[in-house]
């Protein structure tokens, strides 16, 4: 380094060291390290919890990927998992029948190896209360579910018969450390051992077995082997990963994953507001330094140097202090919520630290840019003649850069190109709008003040009044910190809205009542005895809706794989038989998004189908109702014809609506709907969900007991690990908006702060006029209560678009108007910066007037 | 030289020329352009015709960089409003000048400066600490630090009550004379004009010589 760059360095260090005595330089230092806090810790919060959450649906589904195939995976696919660095676990999941004493119950088997599980662990009662274990059952026990325990009338150490084996009863399963596995079976599950299957020799050439590899490890790795999984799927292993299997988890992550995202995002934004205020002060500070400098003969390249480097100082100390407190933030999160996780997290990684610095950068380069390179254009000749200030660079191009830094920054954290241009050119839009709205408001605002009464005294009316004078003479310094405000209260407002609706969203989904409980295999016979046995039970249940098995084996007349795009030909729905159902009234809960229900065409319902063979003998189609989703994976329109084996015989449908429905609602939902009169000839039972207490144990007993060919499922297990889920995102978003809070609070203090030489000036000739310290003081009330309120209103219009916005766009929630918005951001408007702006400006009113005068001279 | 959207000519037909060691007031009431010519001679304006030289140098090719760079570590000066930076101590405004180009010593002699305008106790006050008097006193110390060949003063007094300014212009005087440093002192003050070597009063534009008792000493 010559000796010259380290004098530069030397130099703009100490002159940052006495610039900290100045308050928008502390203001400036401040807004930044929020910044870098914020982005710091979202980064190394979402980077964590993302990762751990991500573990956690994994342990749902028992890895992190799943593939699943009715024979035996052979060693090369292993192998090339294994050298992808993922950990292999086996199980084989069959039906059969086991037996104890007399008694004989089918059950779904569950045979897992030594590795199980990859993630968490069951809960099961050895006989001496519930114990956690990181393991499944040992080689000559079985582990059995509480239903299979009642059925066989089964306690631990009792011997049980599976096929030819005997096993002891190790332990009754609470909670599998996967409980979602198995879930498509019907019968109790019983675990054993993958080595005790050969003894039991139900491993027969013909029977019903699906052979699943469970593999954990990093998401790279996963993504990694997509081209294999692909080629996997178009053979017709089924394979399941974290992200693509588990709608709710996956939705709810997504949305957590987005919110934080965006709640990072208004922090940054917030911070780069109050940078820019900051900013404008200082650079007005330092016009004066600039020109002393140029007298005593620096050059324009020594000026920017010296300011730049000075700014780089303070760019670094703030990206170090706030990254400490970034992750700081993320350790004090996540001991809160490690109670809550029953995963270890990992460690933080160094990523979020890098994209702090970068925020720090961008956020001081975007927003203060423009104004500061107006220290370049100093004239040594505004010593002689004050006036000569530099004009203020054009307003474009301060909000042209600071929007175009954001977009980057938003691009940078969302990874969406077109978000980022569309929030830019919103942003700029509203930007302008608000700007001729905002001068409109105050205008308006300030007429009304001063229409006020003229009473005497010192009372809140010549407070209002002269308050409004103030703001008024002040005109676009007012609609500057006006607009500031908006922003920064808009930027709040929409982080606690969609916190709130996104919650809401949460809890409305899964509401107290969610049923609990599945029953299926209703017989015919057996419908009207069990909805009757339910009446008294509980109120939370659904229809019972009948159920028939049908193959998809054609669309519009060719074979299923050959008409879907290529994508979906190893969809479920295509490999698997669907449940298909008959109803007269479109089911709760679900909504049309196309055509017509069957209501509005009634001689297609009542005619009964099978009765309408047209004289070639052929059957027209029937009108079926189809899921959307499938729809939109299968490529499927209204119009198109489905052809359905149901038995021996074959049923055509033709698509006259779609459907939405909420996968997670924890309710029967079915993606293909017939009217009533086609498919009752067919076998079918009923299936219906409820939701029973759990004291109301009796109930279940007595529903065993009556209905003993009826399958009843247990899914409280899987329903209290997706409520954990919520509640530890739901704790993460609520950290987060107090964030977002801070944030704003800065801006409020750079504006106000900047704000301070010119009231203070103002309060000094007040003051010298004769006003008293409670007059100042209620002025200075009124005026900033006038500007809080103004912004407060200006905030809630922009916050209700920009929500609708995000909701119909980002977040797929429905928009609403939130009336409770446009009391309380007004009124919560005028009170803080009433009360900040109080609190800050105290010091001013404490001054004798002739220092508060002097101060305007400093400048 | 010219200034406005509209044409305004504040000075024309001017011929000067100062000599080293001399010291030279320049007249002139309020508006009448004194501040103008300050401007011109020390480069920190350009006139918009004729020619102009600093320490030999034709300041007429030279932009705004070049003419600062000219001014380097030669050229002080003494406003009438001070022009300390606020948030600055009395130490570190002196310092400023110093710090463009490293000097080894910078702080020492920062602090002998401010000791010989009788301002050694007062190192760490801020501006708004310090009296009018004393806040000109750092700025002489500024303006002379940098070992200035040349000073210039803009009404270094105007601001001040007339016993304060006769001690500062006494202290003024006395640096110079110590330094052998060339003054252009701007004023309209007759008696402190009369305390240089030449007086000059500026005129419709124009300098005009004093002479006789107007002048007088």
């Amino acid at each position: 380094m010559t000796a010259q760059r380290y004098h530069a360095l030397r130099l703009s260090w100490r002159g940052l060291r006495r610039d900290l005595r100045a308050g928008d330089v502390r203001a400036l230092f401040l807004a930044l390290v929020l910044a870098v806090a914020a982005a710091t810790m979202i980064g190394f919060f979402l980077d964590r919890l993302e990762r751990g959450l991500t573990r956690q649906a994994g342990q749902l589904l028992g890895g992190d990927l799943v593939l699943e195939q009715s024979r035996p995976f052979d060693a090369a696919l292993r192998q090339t998992l294994e050298e992808a660095g993922l950990a292999l676990s086996d199980q084989v999941d069959m039906v059969s029948m086991v037996s104890h004493g007399e008694a004989f119950q089918p059950v779904s088997v569950k045979a897992v190896d030594d590795a199980y599980p990859h993630y968490g662990v069951s809960r099961v009662d050895r006989g001496t209360g519930s114990e956690a274990l990181p393991s499944g059952p040992g080689r000559g026990t079985a582990w059995v579910a509480p239903r299979l325990a009642l059925l066989l009338d089964l306690e631990a150490g009792d011997r049980l018969r599976v096929g030819r084996a005997e096993l002891e009863v190790g332990g009754i399963i609470e909670r599998e450390a996967d409980p979602s596995a198995g879930f498509g079976s019907f019968n109790p599950r019983l675990m054993m051992h993958v080595d005790d299957l050969p003894a039991t020799g139900l491993v027969q050439p013909g029977s019903r077995i699906e052979y699943e590899i469970l593999a954990a490890g990093p998401a790279e790795a996963v993504a990694e082997l997509e081209p294999l999984l692909e080629r996997l799927r178009r053979d017709g292993v089924e394979v399941r990963d974290v992200r693509r299997d588990r709608p709710r988890l996956g939705s709810a992550l997504a949305r957590a994953d987005r919110y934080l995202s965006l709640a990072g995002l208004a922090a940054v934004l917030l911070a780069g507001v109050a940078v820019a205020m900051a900013t404008r002060r200082y650079v007005e500070r330092h016009l004066d330094t600039a020109a002393l400098l140029r007298c005593f003969g620096a050059s324009q390249r020594t000026l920017v140097r010296l300011f730049a480097l000075q700014l780089l100082w303070l760019a670094l100390a703030a990206s170090l202090l706030g990254a400490l407190l970034g992750l700081a933030g993320q350790a004090a999160l996540l001991a809160l919520l490690t109670a809550l996780m029953p995963v270890e997290l990992p460690p933080p990684g160094l990523a979020p630290l890098w994209l702090g610095v970068l925020t720090a950068l961008a956020v001081l380069g975007g927003f203060a840019g423009p104004t500061l390179l107006r220290l370049r254009r100093v004239s040594a000749l505004k010593v002689l003649r004050r006036e000569l200030d530099p004009l203020p660079p054009s307003a474009w191009l301060v909000v042209g850069m600071a929007a175009a830094v954001f977009a980057a920054l938003l691009w940078l954290y969302s990874g969406d190109p077109g978000l980022s241009l569309a929030l830019l050119v919103g942003g700029g839009l509203a930007l302008l709008a608000l700007w001729s709205l905002g001068g409109a408001l105050l205008a308006l605002l300030l007429r009304l003040c001063a229409r006020l009464p003229p009473r005497g005294g010192e009372g809140a009316w010549q407070a209002l009044r002269l308050g409004g004078r103030q703001l008024a003479r002040r005109r676009s310094t007012s609609l500057g910190q006006l607009l500031a405000f908006a922003v920064a209260f808009f930027a709040m407002a929409m982080i606690a809205l969609v916190r709130g609706d996104l919650l809401g969203a949460w809890q409305a989904q899964l509401p107290e009542d969610t049923p609990n409980h599945f029953a299926i295999n209703i017989q015919p016979g057996e419908r009207a005895a069990f909805e009757e046995a339910l009446v008294g039970a509980t109120e939370a249940r659904s229809a019972l809706y009948p159920m028939v098995r049908g193959r998809l084996t054609a669309i519009d007349g060719r074979p299923p794989r050959q008409a879907v795009p290529e994508e979906a030909r190893g969809d479920n729905a295509l490999r698997r038989e669907l449940n298909l159902t008959w109803r007269e009234t479109l089911p709760e809960g679900n909504r049309l998004v196309a055509g017509e229900w069957f209501a509005a065409r009634p001689s297609a319902a009542r005619q009964g189908w099978f009765s309408a063979v047209e004289a070639d003998g052929r059957r027209p189609p029937v009108p079926i109702s189809l899921e959307n989703g499938l729809a939109e994976r299968l490529g499927l329109a209204l119009g198109d014809t489905l052809t359905f084996r149901i038995g021996s015989d074959s049923v055509v449908g033709e698509v006259t609506s779609l459907r939405d429905l909420d996968w997670d609602s924890f309710r029967p939902n079915f993606y293909v709907i017939f009217p009533p009169g086609v498919l009752e000839r067919f076998g079918h039972s009923y299936i219906t969900a409820f939701h029973l207490d759990d004291g109301n144990r009796q109930t279940l007993r007595r529903l065993v007991n009556d209905f003993p060919a009826v399958t009843l499922l247990d899914v409280e297990a899987i329903l209290a690990r997706v409520r954990e889920v919520l509640t530890q995102v739901t704790r993460a978003v609520e950290l987060v908006l107090g964030f977002v809070l801070l944030a704003g609070i800065s801006v409020l203090y750079a504006a106000l702060t900047a704000s301070l030489p010119v009231r203070a000036h103002e309060a000094g000739l007040l003051r010298v006029f004769g006003a008293g310290n409670r007059l100042l003081s209620r002025v200075q009330g009124a005026e900033f209560a006038l500007l809080g309120l103004a912004s407060g209103l200006l905030a809630a219009l922009l916050a209700e678009l920009a929500v609708a916005g995000l909701y119909w766009g980002w977040l797929d929630l429905p928009p609403r108007v939130h009336w409770g918005l446009w009391a309380w951001l007004p009124l919560g408007g005028a009170l803080t910066v009433g009360v900040i702006g109080h609190l800050l400006s105290r010091g001013l009113r404490r001054q004798a007037p002739a220092a508060s005068l002097g101060l305007l001279g400093e400048t | 030289m010219e200034s406005g959207e509209r044409s305004l000519t504040i000075l024309s037909d001017l011929a000067l020329e100062v000599f080293p060691g001399e010291s030279l007031a320049i007249l002139g009431q309020s508006g009448a352009g004194k501040s103008t010519l300050l401007g011109l001679l020390a480069g920190l304006d350009a006139p918009s015709g004729g020619e102009l030289e600093l320490f030999g140098e034709p300041l007429g090719h030279l932009d705004e960089d070049g003419r600062a760079g000219l001014r380097a570590g030669r050229v002080g000066f003494v406003f009438q409003n001070f022009q300390l930076l606020p948030t600055l101590t009395a130490l570190e405004n002196v310092l400023l000048p110093l710090e463009l180009v490293p000097h080894g010593d910078a702080e020492s002699r920062a602090r002998e400066w401010l000791a010989r305008v009788g301002l050694g106790e007062r190192l760490g006050h801020l501006p708004k600490q310090l009296s009018g008097g004393e806040q000109q006193r750092v700025a002489l110390a500024r303006a002379f630090v940098i070992g200035a060949e040349l000073v210039f003063a803009d009404e270094p007094t105007g601001n001040l009550d007339p016993a304060t300014g006769e001690r500062i212009i006494d202290t003024l005087f006395a640096l110079n004379r110590e330094a052998g440093t060339t003054l252009v002192l701007v004023t309209h003050d007759h008696a402190l004009a009369r305390r240089c070597d030449r007086c000059l009063e500026l005129v419709g534009g124009r300098l005009e010589p004093i002479v006789g008792e107007e002048a007088g000493a």
